[in-house]
């Protein structure tokens, strides 16, 4: 349970909100790369924090991100001209740079310098790992580039996709961290998803129905540990990591890639699930490749032309009450990301966590929401700078490990839980 | 009918109720009775967090310690006259036990907290869920931490390892105690 004011405290993130503050201290996945695919493509609209922005990639390769809506007149510039290093409004003609700076107001002389007063809000755009990435933050407090695995390995060894969801963030990423709903909501996949099947780690899940958890801070977040029975005095342990504000990295299954999910909000209501598969040592194959885009595992199919998933909640998710009846989905909604997001859309725009029941196997969630409140207030009052801005709480793995009962897996898993370079991730 | 403006003419059952304007009609009714948790400091660190704690107002929580230690190895163990409340007054492990929903065992790093094992054994016998809380600063070796979590880790079946006493009123909090 949560009060009211907590509540809103958390899920409001909107320009001038402190939980607007807090997600403003980070770098953000803004766009995949292949959105703005060329120089002088058309621009693309992002809104992101509560904020409508235009995305533009100019003549010269340079990014854009900036207020979408002409400061002449207010037209908005999804319209504009790409062209000759800037997007030109159509209406009377401004034209705008990467920063946003006016750089031509056709209908004032030139010398008059009249250009040089306009300029539109905006903020820095990068590519990083297939991603545009966004800083929406003071200047002068931009921190480094962002180094989360996913995004260093070479192109070949990872895969990004992003998806609408039609609620609050806090209540999609709390999802990612509840690790008590996968035996339950997608016990179907285990064993017939190909990019989870097959791992002997699934074994376990499956024989063990009552796993124990550790919940430990970590310096960027949370290390979530759920242990369950293995062969002679040996426990399984998968250890989840979450970096604040929204990075999740689920345990692995076996060879199989590591993935997880950055949630992000558009405004209070709706958000971002980015979902990224990468492998620390190895190139996807074609096969998981061609998983992942037609939506297997963490991913999703599409309306087409859109980042809609195709089962959405004007087709009630294509529920199916005959397979949910046999056992072949558990909800009876297909895909373990639209199992997810169908519920998490259910609890309606913003979950009233006055009303909840939690209880102690809620302790990530609940730690969570604790250090997000704590990190706020800290930098309302101190400006402190939040966890998960250094880079070394970026380089983090999620681990699925067998180990001897009596040892704890933050010290026996600690290797396993830190990303280096050309090691494999640790997975049963 | 309902109409929505960007998509089909007929609205889905689940985008209707999914909608801001359907929130408000969630009933308002408590949908919980009160749980009794009861919350044992076992070290006396802890037990000083565990008084501060008392102060403010709960949903029935109940607090109690365990600090006063196990007997030592070799003594003889007598249930009675070794868990107590915050004033002082013994009181019986088995009857807290049995009339708990939810045991919150609360740690410090380090310290002797073989009241655990007592503890934990009552509650596994009478099938009571149970959390042990482990406070552990930065400066607690690993050594010293892996100590206390091998005495907690048999007793709980969940287990935090917090950094922050303020953690303990926010988890209590959340779980309506
Ligand atoms: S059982 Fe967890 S939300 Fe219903
Ligand atoms: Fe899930």
């Amino acid at each position: 349970m949560l009060k009211k004011d907590q509540n809103d405290l958390l899920t409001q993130t909107g320009p001038a909100t402190p939980g607007g503050r807090l997600f403003r201290s980070y770098w953000l996945p803004a766009l995949l790369a292949e959105e703005l695919p060329a120089n002088d493509c058309p621009p693309v609209r992002v809104k992101i924090l509560s904020e409508r922005l235009i995305a533009f990639r100019d003549s010269a390769g340079r990014l854009g991100l900036m207020d979408e809506f002409c400061a002449h007149r207010g037209v908005s510039l999804w319209f504009g001209r790409n062209e000759e290093g800037g997007l030109r409004c159509p209406y009377h003609g401004w034209k705008y740079d990467h920063t946003g700076q006016c750089i031509e107001v056709p209908s004032e002389p030139v010398e008059s310098g009249f250009c040089g007063k306009i300029k539109l809000k905006s903020y820095p755009l990068i590519e990083r790992g297939g991603v545009l990435w966004t800083y929406m933050g003071p200047p002068e407090k931009q921190p480094p580039l962002p180094e989360w695995e996913f995004a260093t390995v070479p192109a070949a060894q990872s895969f990004m996709s992003k998806r609408i969801q039609e609620c609050n963030w806090l209540q999609a990423m709390e999802g990612g961290i509840d690790s008590s709903h996968v035996s339950f909501l997608h016990r179907g996949e285990l064993n017939t998803d190909p990019l989870f099947r097959g791992a002997r780690g699934n074994q376990y899940n499956m024989r063990d129905a009552r796993p124990v958890f550790e919940v430990v801070e970590s310096a960027g977040g949370l290390n979530i540990g759920v242990r369950r029975n293995a062969e002679d005095g040996h426990y399984y342990w998968r250890i989840t990591q979450w970096v604040m504000p929204s990075f999740t990295m689920i345990p692995p299954r076996g060879d199989h890639a590591i993935h997880g999910h950055f949630w992000i909000p558009i405004d209070d209501e709706t958000c971002w699930t980015w979902s990224y598969d990468y492998h620390p040592t190895r190139a996807l194959s074609a096969e998981e490749r061609a998983a992942m885009r037609a939506g297997k595992g963490v991913h999703v199919t599409y309306v087409p032309g859109t980042f809609r998933p195709l089962a959405n909640k004007d087709n009630d998710y294509l529920i199916d009450r005959a397979a949910q009846k046999a056992g072949r989905t558990y909800s009876g909604v297909g895909g373990i990301a639209m199992q997810d997001a169908s519920l998490q859309e259910s609890m309606g725009p913003v979950v009233d966590r006055t009303k909840e029941n939690l209880v102690s196997t809620d302790n990530g969630i609940i730690m969570a929401r604790h250090r997000l409140l704590r990190a706020t207030k800290a930098l309302m009052e101190k400006d402190a700078t939040p966890p998960g801005v250094d880079l070394a709480h970026q380089r983090v793995r999620s681990a699925a490990v067998v180990l001897p009962a009596d040892q704890p897996f933050m010290e026996a898993a600690k290797d396993a839980m830190i990303a280096r370079e050309g090691t494999a991730h640790a997975s049963v | 009918m309902n109409v929505c403006l960007w998509g089909p003419a007929v609205q889905s059952e689940s985008a209707r109720a999914a909608s801001r304007a359907e929130a408000r009609f969630r009933i308002d009714a408590p949908n919980s009775r009160r749980r009794a948790v009861k919350v044992i400091a076992l070290d006396s660190q802890s037990e000083r967090i565990v008084e501060r704690l008392a102060q403010s107002s709960w949903a029935g929580a109940v607090f109690l310690t365990a600090a006063g230690g196990a007997p030592a190895r070799g003594e003889r163990f007598s249930i009675s006259g070794w868990l107590a409340d915050l004033a002082g007054h013994t009181k019986n492990l088995v009857g807290e036990i049995d009339s708990a929903d939810h045991v919150v065992m609360i740690a410090t790093a380090g310290e002797k907290l073989e009241a655990a094992s007592i503890i934990g054994e009552a509650c596994s016998l009478k099938q009571v869920m149970t959390t042990a809380l482990v406070l552990s600063q930065a400066s607690t070796g690993d050594a010293v931490l892996s100590q206390s979590l091998a005495q907690l880790r048999p007793w709980a079946l969940m287990l935090v390892i917090a950094s922050a006493e303020d953690y303990i009123a926010d988890m209590l909090a959340a779980l309506r105690a």
